[in-house]
C-alpha cells in the first residue's frame, strides 16, 4: 500500500470521529505545552544567568595569581609563580589563548569637590582595555600617549567618594570636577643615601592631576568586574610610576635577600584571554599545573548551571507526566477505535490488506493525533512563554521587544529552535509509542470478524 | 480439463469444553474455472466454514485446499492475505462497505491494497461500476444506498481486482426477493460473461437453484450434488472430462 493512501485512510478515520479526536489531541496540547514551558523555564534562567555572569566580567578570561601555597618551599619556585613578564610571554604560548594581559595596581586616594576616597589604578593591556565598554564619548588611552590618562570606573563616581567631615558618601563626576590623585610613599629606600629618601617622603605629597579618557559604561545600579577601578595603559603607567619611584619601580617593591629592589615587575594579576568558552576550563588546568592560583568566571558559571540543570530535569520531570497521561489517552482512543472498527478491520483483511499496513495505518493516526497536539502545544507554549515573559519584565511596554528577541532583562521563558523541534518530534514519537500496542492488536483481529453478521 | 480448486478429506472440528464438534466431516471435491457453485445447507451445517477455509479466513483441522496449484492449507496468515489480494473477490451478506468512504472508493480499496495509483484504481472502479449497472453513484455514501445498490457496489469491488475466484457469502441474506433475482441474475452473468468463478453460500434451496452445481451440506458432510445439465459450463466439463466434477457424496444414514 502506498504511503499516500495509508496517511489519507488514517487521516479520514480521525475525521470521522471528531470530538474523540480533538478530545485526545487536546491531552496532547497539554503535555506538549507543559513540557515545553518548563523547559524554556529552565533554559531562560540558564540563559538569564549566563548573561548576569558575562555582565559581570568576560567567560572567556582566566585570572592568574601567584600561589602562596609555594611560595615559602623555596626560591627557584618562587621565581617560576612570581607574575613576570617572562611568564607573561609563557601564558602566551599557551593553546587557545588569545591575548595575556598583566596588572600592575597602584592605590591612590584621591580628592574631588571636598570629598576623599581611594581606589586602585590598575595598568592593563591594550587588549584589555579594548575590551571596556565604555560610556559614549570615551576612548582607550592610547599605547605610546605621552601623558598617563584614565578610564574610571562607574562605580568610582559613585560610591568610591565620601564627604571628609560627615562621612556621607559622596558623587562625583571626573569629567567636569578635577580628581587630585595622591601616589603612595615608596616603602622602599636605597640604604646607601638616606636623605634622598627624605626627599622622596616631600615628593608623595604632590597631587597629581590626570586626565580623564573615559568612564566605563553602566549608572549606579550596574556592577561589573570593572567598575570600581580606574584602568590606564600599562606601558604608560610604568612611565608615570619609573618618575615617581625611581630604580624601585613601584611603591612596594620586593626584594632581594641582600635588600635591593627587584629590577623587574612583578604583577599582582595577570589576566589570560582564551579564545573560545569551552576551552576555559582546560587552559585554566594547564595555568594551575604551573603552579599559579588561577580561577574565572567559568568555573563558577559551571557549578551554578550544574546545579540549575538538576533543576531543569525537575521541571522536565513534571511535564513529562503530563504527557505520559496524554499518552495513554491515545492509547485508550486507539483501543476505542479498534473495538469499534473489528468488523471494519476484517473486512480489509479478506479484501487482501497487509497485517503491516494495517498496523502502519493506525500508527499513523496516533501518529498524526501527536503530530497535531505537538504543533498546537508548540503554539500554545509560545503564547504562554510570551505571557511570562511579559509579566516578569520589568515594564509591561517593553513587551513589543520580546517578540523581536532578547531585551535587556532577559526573558525568563525561552524556546530555542531546537526545543521546537524536539517537541514536535517527540510528540510524534509519543503518539506513536502509544498506539503500537493497540495498531499489533488491530494487525491480529481475526478476519473472520468481517463474516459474522450481528 | 484442471480442476480450479481441489479440496480432499477436509475437516474442521472445534473444541467446546471437553466436546469435540465436527463443523466439516471430510468433505473432498473439485471445482473448476468458470462453474458457479451453490453450497447449501441449514444453519450449523458447516457451509460457512468450508467457505471461510476455501477463502483462508480459518484454518482447516485436518486435510488438503489446493487452488491454482497452491496448497493455501500451509500458507501462513501473511501468505493468505496476499493470495487474496492476488486472487480472491469476496461479497458479504451484509455488504461491509466502508462508511468514510464513497461508493467508488469502496469499489478501488483492494487495489488501494495493491498499491495501485489513485488515477489508475479510480479508473478500473468506474469501469467495473459500470459494468454492474451503477456507474452514475460514484459518490454516493453507502449510507445513502438502498440494499440493493449496496451489494452491487460490494460486487464491483470484488471484480474490480480480476480475480480467479468470487466467494460470496450469503450475498442476498439482506435483500428483498425481487432485488435478490436482479442480484443473481447479475451475478451469473459475471460468471458466465466473465469466466469467472464462483462459489456462494446461502441457506435457500431456491437461491441455490441458480447455481451450475449445488453442494448440499448436513452435518459436516456433503450428502448430495446437483448438477444443472442445462448450464454450458457443465456440458463442457463433462464432455472434456468424460464424467461429471469430482465430489464424494455421503448419503444420510
Amino acid at each position: 500500500m502506498r504511503l499516500c493512501d495509508l496517511f489519507k485512510l488514517a487521516l479520514s478515520n480521525l475525521k470521522r470521529r471528531k470530538t474523540r479526536t480533538f478530545l485526545t489531541i487536546l491531552g496532547v496540547v497539554i503535555g506538549t505545552a507543559s513540557i515545553v514551558v518548563m523547559v524554556s523555564l529552565g533554559l531562560g534562567m540558564s540563559q538569564m544567568m549566563l548573561k548576569s555572569y558575562q555582565d559581570e566580567g568576560s567567560l572567556t578570561m582566566i585570572r592568574v595569581y601567584e600561589s602562596y601555597e609555594r611560595s615559602d618551599s623555596n626560591d627557584r619556585n618562587k621565581q617560576l609563580t612570581e607574575l613576570t613578564d617572562d611568564n607573561v610571554e609563557r601564558f602566551k604560548a599557551i593553546d587557545h589563548v588569545i591575548e595575556v594581559s598583566p596588572s600592575l595596581d597602584v592605590s591612590v586616594s584621591a580628592k574631588c569637590n571636598g570629598a576623599e576616597g581611594d581606589f586602585t589604578i590598575r595598568g592593563v593591556s591594550q587588549y584589555y582595555l579594548s575590551q571596556l565598554k565604555l560610556r559614549e564619548g570615551g576612548e582607550i588611552p592610547k599605547k605610546d600617549q605621552s601623558e598617563l590618562s584614565l578610564i574610571y570606573g562607574n562605580q568610582i563616581l559613585y560610591n568610591s567618594f565620601y564627604k571628609s567631615k560627615t562621612y556621607e558618601s559622596a558623587e562625583i563626576d571626573p569629567e567636569k570636577d578635577t580628581v587630585f590623585l595622591t601616589f603612595p610613599t615608596s616603602s622602599y629606600s636605597d640604604k646607601k643615601n638616606n636623605s634622598d629618601s627624605e626627599s622622596e617622603t616631600v615628593k608623595k605629597q604632590k597631587k597629581y592631576i590626570l586626565p580623564i579618557s573615559g568612564i566605563i559604561s553602566g549608572g549606579r545600579d550596574d556592577w561589573s568586574e570593572n567598575s570600581y577601578s580606574a584602568y590606564a595603559d600599562i606601558d604608560s603607567l610604568k612611565r608615570f610610576l619609573r618618575k615617581l619611584y625611581k630604580k624601585a619601580l613601584v611603591p612596594n617593591p620586593r626584594t632581594t635577600k641582600n635588600g635591593k629592589a627587584y629590577t623587574y615587575y612583578v604583577y599582582d594579576t595577570i589576566y589570560v584571554f582564551v579564545d573560545d568558552m569551552n576551552n576555559v576550563k582546560d587552559v585554566q588546568k594547564q595555568l594551575a599545573d604551573m603552579g599559579f592560583s588561577v580561577n574565572s568566571n567559568m568555573e563558577w558559571l559551571e557549578s551554578a548551571q550544574q546545579q540549575l540543570g538538576m533543576v531543569q530535569m525537575v521541571l522536565g520531570g513534571i511535564g513529562g507526566v503530563s504527557l505520559l497521561v496524554a499518552a495513554i489517552g491515545i492509547m485508550n482512543t486507539m483501543m476505542m477505535s479498534i473495538y469499534e472498527r473489528t468488523k471494519e478491520i476484517g473486512v480489509m483483511k479478506v479484501l487482501g490488506c497487509d497485517m503491516s499496513d494495517i498496523r502502519n495505518m493506525f500508527l499513523f493516526e496516533s501518529g498524526i493525533i501527536g503530530l497535531m497536539g505537538g504543533i498546537a502545544g508548540l503554539f500554545i507554549s509560545y503564547l504562554i512563554s510570551f505571557f511570562i515573559n511579559f509579566l516578569t519584565s520589568d515594564s509591561g511596554g517593553e513587551s513589543v521587544s520580546m517578540f523581536i528577541g532578547y531585551t535587556d532583562g532577559g526573558s525568563l521563558s525561552y524556546i530555542p529552535l531546537w526545543l521546537a523541534a524536539f517537541a514536535i518530534i517527540f510528540a510524534i514519537a509519543v503518539g506513536s509509542i502509544a498506539g503500537y500496542v493497540p495498531a499489533v492488536r488491530a494487525m491480529k483481529l481475526s478476519p473472520l470478524a468481517a463474516i459474522r453478521n450481528e | 480439463m484442471e480442476p480450479l480448486i481441489k479440496v480432499r478429506d477436509l475437516y474442521k472440528i472445534f473444541n467446546i469444553g471437553s466436546n469435540k464438534v465436527y463443523a466439516l466431516n471430510g468433505v473432498s471435491f473439485d471445482i473448476y474455472k468458470g462453474e458457479f457453485i451453490a453450497i447449501v445447507g441449514t444453519s450449523g451445517s458447516g457451509k460457512s466454514t468450508c467457505l471461510n477455509m476455501l477463502a483462508g479466513l480459518e484454518a482447516p483441522s485436518k486435510g488438503v485446499i489446493q487452488i491454482a496449484n497452491k496448497r493455501i492449507d500451509r500458507m501462513n496468515e501473511a501468505q493468505l492475505v496476499r493470495f487474496r489480494r492476488q486472487n480472491v473477490g469476496f461479497i458479504f451478506q451484509s455488504y461491509n462497505l466502508i462508511p468514510s468512504m464513497n461508493a467508488i472508493e469502496n469499489v478501488a480499496m483492494p487495489l488501494m491494497f495493491r498499491g495501485i495509483g489513485y488515477e489508475e484504481r479510480m479508473k478500473a472502479a468506474k469501469h467495473y461500476m459500470k459494468l454492474i449497472g451503477i456507474g452514475d453513484q460514484g459518490m454516493h455514501m453507502p449510507n445513502q444506498m438502498s440494499g440493493g445498490q449496496q451489494q452491487r457496489v460490494g460486487i464491483a469491488r470484488a471484480l474490480v481486482i480480476d480475480p480467479q475466484i468470487i466467494f460470496a457469502d450469503e450475498p442476498t441474506g439482506n435483500l428483498d426477493s425481487h432485488t435478490t433475482d436482479d442480484v443473481l441474475d447479475l451475478m451469473k452473468k459475471i460468471v458466465s460473461e466473465e469466466q469467472r468463478t464462483m462459489v456462494m453460500v446461502t441457506h435457500d434451496p431456491h437461491i441455490a437453484s441458480w447455481a451450475d452445481r449445488q453442494l448440499k451440506v448436513v452435518d459436516g458432510h456433503i450428502v448430495e450434488t446437483v448438477i444443472n445439465e442445462s448450464s454450458p459450463i457443465e456440458i463442457k466439463i463433462k464432455e472434456e472430462n468424460g464424467e461429471p466434477p469430482f465430489c464424494v457424496v455421503t448419503p444420510i444414514n
